[in-house]
């Protein structure tokens, strides 16, 4: 299996992907799975240019996902699969049951979260959507880069933010 | 939105470019530098219609001080795009898909120009600087004048390519010092630290061939450790160990 | 420490608040790297050039720190100024001075960052005090939200300092009074560990750039060179 890492984060492409994930794991390519994403150009446009030109990166929906996710298995090369929010990712899950381990990398303030970790803040539905994957057997941790410590779903959830 | 962007005044481009210095001023894990955004933007955000009491402007500032994070260098190019936006009454629904989407890659890609490329090559240039013998002065403004030239160039080139493309600023990011120069740069620090290590080594410890080829030799075993501990511990909080256990013998002995 | 004491160190403190301000807050223009700190901070005390040599040792172990967005990472302005203000209290040839100044400050960078956390927790709290303002349109509210920040930021980055310093001054004077070690021995044990570090970072940043380590490597075969030629 070559799609090693799946990631939640609500900045998809950026700094702690690009080079804190991509250099110690030699990412070869990114999959952003996003409907509405996958549905606008200029969008597109933006995260290309955060992505550097030696890492390939597709931008597809949920169900374009899972039918290509034999290909991205059978590709030689290290990928990270990345959705901005729970809610995608519960789905691909859901369909995809070989997808088996999901970090937390990034969700950030809005309206209706509670903070968490330092970088994690998580809604009810949220939550949730969390506790219904890791029922279903996927793992569930946070760590937002290589060098910092992994939290169990269990300790983010009962986090108040201070770690 | 219109091709010309509308003129302003010289005093609110200062007052907006020194505010980028302090983007970072109020950074949290909550809105990150969201705040700093709305403070960067708001001498432009005046001229928005009904001036400073106008419910565009009290619109605008909320929007803007929200969630917001990207390289503080290159987010001045969100600040130009975003004022520029604002200024020509872009639907509000659409200024916040680009807040969304920018964010990320501006910094992505400032992450890797600056912070894992520009700034180790500067820091190696010192170094090596130092082990060659230049004085504390010259190694402070050789350090200082190489660094400071691509941080105030790219605030400043930020800005102005924000402004003039607005939303539609994807394209023009698309140029070779973000596309292409990180890679050149990593390969250059690689070369510049390589030689500056050994050469800044000895600067300290003085001269002596044994004494440096042993201090050497221990790099290469101990920098392997470090590697491979990587995940576990961070290199400063070995070194830490390291240092009080040598500190402990030396002060019992 | 008594206040006689403290009072010559003020300048270091006042010098370790502005720079540790420049490590995020303002104006960033890298004042507060240790090469630069710590050079600053010997200039103060009247030997830059000693600053300037612990200030290398720091800045091979700031080259592993990389400041993404929310990550954690030591505070390196204050740190120097504070290694480069023990190690300036040492005359030349002190057995112990560099290696203890640089464990000192390596502990200051580690308290610094543990303090940014803080203030980054406590500049929310100030922004959610402001929101209801900034929701009407108040400008001043952003502006009182980023003064405050930056204000908070400088005092944090002084206390450090300051902190430190009079923790560390005495027992660093203790330290070096019966330190064991030879200077030379002492000193090759500091530039060891920093110099590794700094290698570790750099070979990280060579993994995601074809061709890198080669030219890393070419680096390191030259630069012995140049350093054997000079021993």
């Amino acid at each position: 299996m070559t799609l090693e890492l799946l990631r939640i984060d609500d900045r998809l492409i950026h700094g702690q992907v690009v080079v804190g994930w991509g250099q110690p794991c030699q990412i070869g390519f990114f999959v952003l799975v996003d409907d509405a994403i996958a549905g606008a150009e200029w969008e597109q446009e933006l995260y290309r240019m955060g992505t550097p030109p030696e890492i390939a990166i597709e931008f597809v929906t949920v169900d374009q996902a899972i039918e290509r996710w034999p290909r991205y298995q059978a590709d030689p090369r290290v990928g990270m699969l990345l959705t901005g929010d729970v809610e995608t990712m519960d789905r691909l899950t859901a369909a995809a049951p070989a997808l088996s381990q999901v970090t937390i990398g990034g969700l950030h303030m809005k309206p209706g979260r509670v903070q968490r970790m330092r970088f994690v803040f998580l809604s009810p539905e949220e939550e949730a959507r969390l506790r219904a994957m890791a029922a279903r057997g996927v793992m569930v941790v946070a760590q937002d880069v290589p060098s910092a410590p992994v939290t169990s779903l269990e300790a983010v959830l009962a986090g108040d933010g201070t770690a | 939105m219109s091709d010309l962007p509308p003129r302003l005044p010289m005093r609110t481009w200062l007052a907006v470019c020194s505010r980028l210095f302090a983007m970072q001023g109020a950074f949290n894990y909550e809105t990150m530098i969201g705040n700093g955004i709305a403070f960067a933007m708001e001498p432009a955000l005046r001229r928005l219609p009904g001036g400073p009491r106008g419910p565009a402007y009290a619109a605008a500032l909320g929007r803007h001080s929200g969630y917001f994070n990207a390289h503080p260098y290159l987010a001045s190019v969100a600040v130009g795009a975003l004022m520029r936006a604002e200024l020509d009454g872009v639907p509000a629904a659409q200024i916040e898909r680009f807040r969304v989407a920018a964010a990320g890659p501006l910094g992505s890609v400032g992450d890797r120009l600056v912070w894992a490329g520009w700034l180790p090559l500067c820091s190696a240039s010192a170094l090596l600087a130092f082990g060659l013998g230049a004085s504390p002065l010259l190694v402070l403004l050789l350090f200082l004048t190489l660094y400071n030239v691509m941080h105030v160039g790219l605030r400043i080139w930020g800005l102005h390519t924000g402004w003039v493309h607005g939303l539609r600023v994807a394209r023009a990011l698309d140029v070779w010092i973000l596309r292409r120069a990180p890679a050149h740069m990593g390969r250059a620090t690689a070369l510049v630290a390589g030689v500056a290590l050994p050469v800044a080594a000895h600067g300290i410890i003085g001269p002596g061939r044994a004494l440096l080829g042993v201090v050497l030799g221990g790099v290469a075993v101990s920098a392997a450790t470090v590697t491979a501990l990587r995940g576990k511990a961070e290199g400063w909080q070995i070194a830490i160990l390291v240092l009080l256990g040598f500190t402990l013998a030396g002060v019992v002995r | 420490m008594s206040l006689a004491e403290l009072l010559p160190l003020s300048p270091f403190v006042v010098l370790g608040a502005v720079l540790g301000l420049d490590v995020v807050a303002f104006p960033q223009v890298m004042l507060s790297r240790p090469i630069v700190a710590a050079t600053l901070a010997g200039a103060l005390a009247g030997a830059p050039l000693r600053g300037l040599t612990i200030g290398v040792a720091l800045e091979f172990f700031a080259l592993e720190a990389m400041p993404f967005g929310s990550s954690r990472y030591p505070e390196w302005g204050s740190a120097a100024v504070v290694g480069g203000a023990v190690f300036t209290r040492a005359s030349e040839g002190t057995a112990g001075a560099m290696t203890v100044a640089v464990l000192i400050a390596l502990i200051a960078a580690g308290v610094g960052g543990t303090s940014m956390h803080l203030l980054r927790r406590l500049n929310a709290a100030v922004a959610r005090r402001q929101q209801a303002r900034i929701a009407r349109g108040s400008g001043s509210a952003v502006t009182v939200v980023q003064l405050t920040g930056l204000t908070i930021d400088l005092i944090r980055a002084g206390a450090v300092t300051a902190l430190v310093l009079a923790i560390a001054v005495p027992l660093y004077d203790r330290a070096l009074a019966g330190f064991a070690f030879s200077p030379v021995a002492s000193r090759a044990v500091v530039v060891g560990t920093a110099a590794s570090v700094g290698l570790a970072a750099v070979w990280k940043v060579t993994q995601s750039t074809a061709g890198a380590r080669w030219y890393l490597l070419a680096g390191l075969l030259l630069g012995f060179g140049v350093a054997w030629g000079i021993a």
